[in-house]
């Protein structure tokens, strides 16, 4: 889709400007080209930015669920063992580490810190696990982990906006703003796009806004307690009835005031907009009451247990969102910035998403949803090898584990490797665009196609990058 | 008016040499608007199917395109609309129903001339159009990204813009004050030794001039990237560079970073050059006011240690009994010490002595202002050309230059002297009369204000992959027309106001339109427009009556509903004023966080502003229409407004709904819909059973209220939330 301004202009778009802008031979197809080769109208989308679309090719995927956490889990604690690493506790790194830019220590004369908690094979694939992780190890077959991640940023601001955008820049548009473009919406009255977190989002909204896309592409922050959505509740003094009887009369009057102005679609637009929103008014209270789950359902999530019941909830809600129809769905949790207490600072957070995870996974397969649902399980960086203070390890982006599943992927398998020392990434190196143009892939959309002309260029999730998909091999048998 | 007129002859004769020239910017390389304008003729057009309409320029030109697509233009609109429409234009706001009522009786040939006029006179037509520019200009009260840091003196640089369209200041002169005020206005503050306590005017317009580059202070900014001091400037620089291209130059250079520019004739060298024009600067924080200022903060000074001291002695108390229930002595003496913290803070001066009649907190910074100076000469750091862009793949040294081939098409060497003095060297070229872009650019960006679309499509992008003008002769034109006004911000208004083009309807249209311009990109009618975020904000606080129209001054900051903060991760991020007057300042006033938008403001589409944004979206969103139903602030306005329309009308149903009409759509209310309220009216009051809803709405509702039968004053104010809702107050026709 072409698109100008500052975040485009999509209502007026014309069809005849669509067809224009596409058939100018450019390098690269657009959206609106595979939008006209599926029939549909240009003006379907003008009309309705959140249609429905068909992707660019076969999808495995219809849903994601982002499984974020802030802060940066240590890959070495997690999902990249490095057993040989224990004899080298306490000494320098090797000459050849010791020049890299971190964000609080010196790589030249920090100790190494051994890995703190063992791991074991699990399932038929013998994936390794750490100890942190018992109840998502039993659906180790289902994993595949990416021990390859990397990018160059390491303090949280801007290694989050390049997890979320796929560059440091501000204003890009977040990878579920880019997949609510290419896909539309499946809810009728849902968003297609939630974030939640259990306490911040700590770069605030841009971790899920529509940057340059036009503001309809932005996430909208669900909140599980309270009113989930801003203003979805009616003003004290107004019930049902009468907000019915206002919704009638100001559609009455809007119906008039359109009749009388030839060729505006934005008016209709506006109107349909108060039938969404009054649906939204029921089935967003609706969508989190999970009082209405069977007690082991709750216990799958841990809902009711004080460490898990936080993120367990937000695990259920997003289930209970793909199944109805919400596209993207962004998860976080928080606190894994472990500068001190390394040991510690994992055990609290492994013990607060263990579980939850597990019961996604779970849930997801016992009902069918886990084929179509790919979920993404990564924080901003991984943890340096060395030491800060005694305990404690620093941010570090240049190799850190991510996993996949669902979606059509082929668990029980790992891509990539870092060094000995989990330092850098150096086989299969997987850059942020390579994961964003994997998870894109998964969905039917191409990467290279998915753009949107912005102050002069042609842009992409995945900036000049995402050579390195791995969606192919991801969902291939081994 | 002399000035006014030399300003016409320079630039008249500036023009003709521009088209004896005109040859050597004939490159076909080079993009039309790397090409000087030139003066086109006004079109004749036909006058049997023109009439009388073609009395204006803007709209001989328009005509002429429309004749050649044979598109029939919009008749007139009535003057209803164009009272609203004119309001909202130039104002941001309502003409109340007595404005209204002044113009439409008014059937004198000037009527039309007079409202414009008086608009353009108002001290609010500077907060609306300063809004636009600010939109330009990436304008925000903070930095970005996770720390989100304050720039508590970014409002100065918005009252300077304000200021400056009320003024009229010609735009050559802002762009100059914007750029290179500091080097081009360079007096201090210092007082004037023979009048001690009066500041020479020469030197506020030259403290005035400095508050442009103000522009330069509110950047985008990670603030961890001041652990890396090179990355800092890096990142500070192509801030400056992008936005400079962007506002000035109607040019997105910022991909000539990385990469050769593929579209433009900027090279990857031209860019670093213009870094180059900006390293020797930095941010500096000048006074605002004298010296004497300063003296008094000083003066006040023990004042702050007692309030520092109390403070101290509490937390210490605090410490020492942490963790345990007090003693009754202990009680009393926590009373006591939080009490000294209280005396001590309100014991603090609140006006400057020295100072009168200004607002003055010893607390607060001494009141100064972020504009840009010179570093130190040993200081100044070099800017390398840097592959790929990349910070630390450093090659060549570059030298400040202008843009090689814009330098060749006004016929200027592209070197700058450096490392000072360089801004002021790109100001005045940016400026000068025959350059090709300044002008256009801004001409077009005033076209699109009024208009709603430019004449020019990609408002920051005059470049080979913008859209090329569908009207270049009318662009050059008024671009020319624009420079022989002595760069006048109102003259132009004044002169596309006054067209028939801008006075269309928009309600107009057939399938032949449809058909062959369904864009409206030739302009047959009048672009129908939803109000912006702030104008919305301002519309319902105008037409309730509660807008507080004060101009100026740090942020507004209003309370927001617990489901509007959740998602705001500093809470402090957002200090709610203290008086509640400025919780309803007009929405330009209103706090800009980079991240957190006011949460209407993100709803309805204000700008990112991490980048210059010179065409807002328009979207239309689900979450639009339940602030507009739901949002207990709009519930509050609607009691206001029923409010005020019982106080201005009386005790009629039938009154009312006629004052209604005329206070939220500026119209009379048509017959239909006189009956079809008063049904609803009824029907809302007549509802079963509802002592609970009413008692909810009435609550804290105006006293004109309250003389009312309950049923019926609830009824009222769901009514005037109606209102709010319908499209037509949302739009201007």
């Amino acid at each position: 889709m072409m698109n100008r301004g500052c975040r485009g202009h999509l209502p007026t778009r014309s069809r005849r400007e669509f067809l224009k802008n596409f058939g100018l031979g450019l390098g690269t197809l657009a959206l609106g080209d595979l939008l006209l080769r599926d029939g549909f109208a240009a003006d379907a989308i003008a009309e309705n930015p959140l249609a429905r679309r068909t992707p660019h090719f076969p999808a495995k995927a219809k849903h994601v669920i982002f499984l974020f956490m802030q802060g940066g889990p240590s890959h070495l604690e997690t999902f990249d063992p490095k057993p040989a690493m224990a004899k080298y506790d306490g000494q320098l790194l090797p000459e050849s580490l010791r020049d890299f830019d971190l964000a609080q220590i010196n790589t030249a004369d920090a100790k190494i810190l051994a890995p703190i908690f063992p791991f074991r094979k699990y399932g038929e694939s013998g994936l390794e696990i750490s100890d942190l992780f018992p109840e998502l190890a039993e659906h180790a077959d289902k994993l595949a982990v990416i021990r390859s991640c990397y990018h160059e940023l390491f303090i949280h601001g801007s290694a989050l906006t390049m997890m979320h955008s796929g560059t440091q820049l501000m204003a890009h548009p977040s990878v579920g703003a880019w997949v609510v473009y290419g896909l539309g919406c499946e809810s009728d009255n849902l968003p297609a796009y939630v974030a939640m977190t259990d306490k911040i989002f700590r770069n605030g909204a841009a971790t899920y806004n529509s940057g340059f896309l036009p503001a309809v592409y932005q996430g909208t922050y669900l909140r599980t307690e309270g009113a989930p959505i801003q203003n979805l509740r009616r003003p004290a003094g107004l019930d049902a009835h009468e907000q019915q009887q206002l919704l009638d009369q100001i559609n009455h009057w809007n119906r008039r005031h359109r009749s009388q102005r030839p060729l505006d679609s934005r008016l209709d637009a506006r109107i349909a907009n108060y039938e969404l929103a009054f649906r939204m008014q029921s089935a967003a209270p609706e969508l989190i009451r999970i009082s209405e789950e069977t007690k082991a359902t709750r216990a799958l999530y841990g809902v009711d247990d004080g460490p898990t019941a936080n993120f367990g909830k937000m695990c259920l809600l997003a289930r209970r969102m793909v199944e109805r129809g919400v596209r993207y769905i962004h998860l976080v949790n928080n606190d894994w910035d472990a500068h001190s207490e390394c040991k510690a600072r994992h055990q609290t957070q492994a013990r607060q998403v263990d579980r939850p995870i597990a019961g996604l996974l779970a849930d997801l397969q016992q009902r069918g949803l886990l084929e179509s649902t790919l979920i993404v399980w990564g924080g901003e960086f991984g943890r340096t090898p060395i030491r800060q203070g005694n305990r404690g390890r620093d941010h570090h982006p240049y190799g850190f584990s991510v996993w996949m599943a669902g979606g059509g992927i082929r668990g029980g398998r790992t891509i990539g490797a870092t060094d000995d020392f989990g330092f850098r990434a150096i086989d299969d190196k997987v850059h942020v665009n390579d994961l964003h143009a994997t998870m894109l892939s998964l969905l039917g959309l191409d990467h290279e196609r998915l753009t949107y002309l912005f102050e002069g260029r042609e842009r992409r999730l995945t900036d000049v990058g995402g050579e390195n998909d791995l969606s192919r091999r991801l969902t291939a048998w081994v | 008016m002399l000035v006014r007129l030399l300003l016409c002859l320079v630039g008249f004769a500036s023009l003709s040499v521009g088209l004896e020239h005109a040859a050597l910017g004939d490159d076909a390389d080079m993009p039309w608007s790397f090409r000087r304008p030139t003066r086109p003729a006004v079109p004749g057009t036909d006058q049997s199917t023109s009439g009388e309409r073609a009395r204006n320029p803007i709209d001989a030109f328009i005509l002429a395109k429309l004749e050649e697509a044979g598109l029939a233009p919009a008749p007139t609109a009535d003057k209803h609309t164009l009272v609203r429409r004119a309001y909202f234009d130039l104002l941001g706001l309502p003409p109340t129903p007595e404005q209204v009522e002044r113009f439409v009786k008014d059937s004198s040939v000037d009527a039309w001339r007079n409202l414009i006029d008086e608009l353009l006179r108002s001290k609010h037509y500077g907060e609306r159009w300063g809004r636009h520019w600010l939109d330009v200009a990436r304008y925000a009260d903070s930095g970005g990204f996770e720390g989100d840091m304050a720039y508590p003196n970014a409002w100065r640089y918005r009252d300077y813009v304000v200021r400056s369209f009320n003024r009229d200041t010609p735009y050559n002169i802002f762009v100059q004050e914007q750029i290179a005020g500091d080097e081009l206005w360079p007096d201090n503050m210092d007082l004037d030794p023979k009048r001690v306590y009066i500041v020479a005017p020469e030197k506020l317009r030259h403290l005035e001039a400095r508050l442009g580059t103000g522009l330069y202070g509110f950047g985008p900014r990670v603030s961890e990237s001041a652990l890396d001091a090179r990355r800092f400037q890096y990142e500070t620089l192509t801030d400056w560079v992008d936005t400079t291209g962007s506002v000035f130059l109607g040019l997105t250079i910022g991909c000539a970073r990385c990469h050769e520019h593929k579209f433009d004739p900027i090279s990857q060298d031209d860019y670093y050059a213009m870094q180059a024009i900006f390293t020797s600067s930095i941010e500096v924080d000048v006074p605002v006011h004298s010296t004497m200022e300063t003296v008094t903060w000083q003066g006040s000074y023990p004042q702050i240690l007692l309030v520092h001291e109390a403070r101290r002695a509490y937390q210490l108390f605090q410490q020492r009994t942490a963790g345990r229930a007090l003693t009754e002595q202990e009680k009393a003496e926590d009373t006591r010490l939080r009490d000294t913290i209280v005396k001590n803070v309100m014991a603090l001066l609140d006006t400057n002595p020295s100072v009168p009649h200004t607002a003055f907190d010893p607390l607060m910074q001494i009141p100064r202002a972020t504009v840009l100076g010179h570093d130190r000469t040993e200081l100044v750091k070099p800017v390398y050309f840097l592959e790929r862009g990349e910070l630390y793949r450093p090659q060549q040294e570059m030298k400040p230059a202008l843009p090689e081939s814009l330098a060749e098409a006004t016929d200027r060497k592209a070197e700058v002297t450096g490392p000072f003095g360089s801004r002021r060297e790109l100001a005045l070229w940016l400026t000068r009369v025959d350059h090709p872009l300044t002008a256009r650019v801004m001409v077009n960006r005033i076209w699109q204000w009024h208009f709603g679309q430019g004449i020019v499509a990609t408002p920051n992008d005059f470049g080979q992959n913008g859209v090329p003008p569908t009207h270049p002769k009318l662009l050059d034109w008024l671009a020319t027309e624009f420079v022989a006004r002595g760069w006048s911000v109102k003259e132009m208004h004044r002169l596309i106001m006054r067209s028939d083009t801008w006075r269309m309807s928009s309600r107009f249209g057939n399938d032949e339109h449809r058909e062959l311009d369904p864009d409206n990109r030739l302009l047959w009618r009048m672009n129908r427009r939803r109000l912006e975020a702030e104008a919305l904000w301002d519309a319902v606080h105008a037409t309730a009556g509660t807008i507080n129209l004060k101009t100026g001054g740090r942020p507004a900051v209003p309370p927001l509903a617990e489901d509007e903060i959740a998602a705001l991760r500093v809470k402090s991020h957002w200090p709610v004023s203290g008086d509640p007057a400025e919780h309803t300042r007009r929405g330009l006033y209103i706090l800009v966080l980079r991240n957190f938008r006011f949460p209407m403001f993100d709803v309805f589409d204000a700008p990112v502003s991490s980048v210059s944004c010179p065409q807002r979206d328009v979207t239309t969103v689900a979450t639009q229409a339940l602030w507009s139903l739901n949002s207990p602030s709009v519930y509050r306005q609607a009691k206001q407004l029923a409010g005020r329309v019982v106080s201005e009308s009386g005790d009629e149903p039938d009154a009312w709904v006629e004052r209604l009409w005329m206070i939220a759509l500026a119209r009379p209310i048509s017959d239909e819909e006189k009956q079809e309220s008063i049904r609803f009216l009824d029907a809302l009051a007549d509802g079963p059973n509802k002592d609970q809803q009413i008692r909810e709405t009435l609550r804290e509702c105006p006293q004109s209220l309250t003389t009312l039968p309950r049923p019926q004053a609830a009824a009222l104010v769901k009514l005037c939330l109606t209102l709010y809702n319908i499209n037509e107050f949302a739009f201007v026709d």
